[in-house]
């Protein structure tokens, strides 16, 4: 290794941010504290198999450390599974898997969110689907379904119950999709 | 027996040939199914959950309050679906202050989340319920002399914490294998069994990754099974070996293609549905081995 690229591995301790900890138990990752860097969360996830820089273990290390921005820098976060091995095999009941979430929305407050999750909750939004196929009711009907699956895209009424509902949470505050009007229902595959 | 059918995102609009098994399925096993009118999605990962606890929770629990009007436990084929609104249930269930939240924000459209449904997962609930013998008895064809890899899906094991059905080891699920195996189909170990598909989260963010993680996943079913079909509880995990074969192949990463389908997929045609209704919509080619189980 150069020393170029050593020097960009070098953790800076002095950006650290005070109180970061802090946010990401408000937002949802209660333990935190708990976690005593034993790595078998690591051993665990499927992102360190597929070879991403930041995982449960080194997320909770750098959040620790006040790594704000390292961690805004760098989309791994997004690509967590959820798959909640870390949880299962947390000798601390840390629950890894909801810190990861907890800096996912410290990262939504600072608009530091990927387009995909954009779209997703737009679309989320306007139709009630995350996942939606503007045109699946041609391939609905030829298995033999109805062009419209049950849900709030053959309700309308239980659609506006929903976006009653997004309107009253954090989401709304947020200003991060239109949330007056009426969208309009594209394709979304997130 | 009677349960409220959560359909989703991807079965609804990227399987409705899944969707159609289910309810082919379900009722000729003698479960009703009810259809939730007006559900939405779950909310699934990269939604609600990353933007608040509290809203997260709330969507998910006007899905949960149709159910419970209905007095109806939930069953999805959906691994997010499953394990979103399991993980929302144990949530509000163990902090009675986020429950007392979302209930307030449920004053907004007149209903109330009280806790009293369960959710299950298609092949848990019918390996519980319904019973091996019963399937048994009412197929109309087999799997036999058919080899099957099976990938569960992590939603179906972790965190055991948040299912109503667990596993006895979480790490050696053995309910999928059992319910192929009751279908006649031989269903070895592989090494990779329990390794993540890739499919979600991860193929958003970074698809490169996500085929690397999927391709050593499809190499050691390859090289330690070779099945005559890859089976899935989950149809994430559906999409991902339905479609990622391909991607590979055309990056010369593999030279061969393994079929697959959604184990509701496969149980409908063993209980006599239309192969083209209910696989109809599948892009690896499974015409030979849905041709060789009903034959079987």
């Amino acid at each position: 290794m150069s020393s170029a690229q050593a020097a960009s591995l070098v953790i800076n301790l002095t950006d650290s941010e005070p109180g970061f900890a802090d946010e990401i138990k408000e937002l949802g990752g209660e333990e935190l504290l708990e976690c005593i860097q034993c790595a078998k969360c690591a051993a665990a996830c499927p992102m360190v198999l597929a070879g991403f820089s930041f995982f449960n273990k080194r997320i909770i290390q750098a959040i620790l450390l006040g790594l704000r921005e390292v961690l805004l820098d760098d989309s791994s976060i997004w690509a967590c599974q959820s798959c909640n091995r870390c949880t299962e095999v947390c000798p601390r009941e840390v629950n890894p898997f909801e810190i990861i979430q907890a800096m996912r929305r410290v990262a939504v407050r600072e608009f530091a969110l990927p387009t995909m999750s954009i779209e997703g909750l737009k679309s989320l939004y306007d139709t009630g689907h995350a996942v939606y196929l503007a045109g699946a009711g041609n391939t609905r009907a030829k298995v033999g379904l109805p062009e419209k699956p049950p849900s709030t895209v053959a309700y309308p009424e239980a659609l506006k119950e929903l976006q009653a509902i997004m309107r009253k949470t954090a989401l709304a505050d947020l200003g991060i999709i239109p949330m007056n009007g009426f969208g309009v229902a594209d394709t979304c595959e997130v | 027996m009677k349960l409220g059918f959560f359909v989703g995102c991807n079965t609804a609009f990227n399987r409705p040939d899944l969707e159609r098994a289910t309810r082919y399925a379900f009722p000729a096993l003698g479960v009703e199914l009810d259809d939730l009118e007006g559900q939405s999605c779950c909310p699934v990962w990269g939604t609600m959950p990353s933007v608040d606890l509290v809203g997260w929770c709330a969507v998910a629990a006007r899905n949960w309050a149709i159910a419970e009007e209905k007095g109806l436990d939930i069953v999805t084929v959906c691994g997010s679906c499953y394990g979103s609104l399991a993980e929302t249930r144990y949530k509000m269930l163990t902090h009675p202050d986020i429950k007392a939240q979302v209930n307030e924000i449920l004053k907004e459209i007149g209903k109330e989340y009280k806790g009293t449904s369960k959710v299950r997962l298609a092949f848990n609930y019918l390996y519980y319920e319904v019973g091996p013998d019963r399937i048994r008895e009412v197929i109309k064809h087999k799997l036999e002399g058919l080899t099957v890899a099976i990938q569960p899906g992590c939603h179906s094991l972790w965190p055991s914490k948040v299912y109503v059905d667990k596993e006895e080891d979480p790490f050696h699920p053995k309910v999928l294998k059992e319910m192929c195996e009751v279908l006649g189909a031989t269903v070895p170990y592989y090494s990779r069994l329990l390794d993540c598909c890739g499919m979600g989260a991860m193929r958003s963010t970074n698809r490169e990754r996500s085929f690397s993680l999927f391709q050593k996943k499809l190499v050691s079913i390859k090289e330690e099974v070779d099945p005559d079909l890859i089976v899935t509880g989950c149809s994430s995990c559906l999409i991902q070996f339905d479609t990622a074969q391909e991607f590979l192949r055309k990056d010369r990463e593999i030279n061969f293609e393994i079929p697959a389908l959604h184990y509701m997929q496969v149980l409908a045609l063993c209980l006599g549905a239309d192969p083209e209704q209910v696989t109809g919509l599948a892009r690896t080619n499974v015409g030979q081995v849905v041709k060789k189980i009903l034959e079987g």
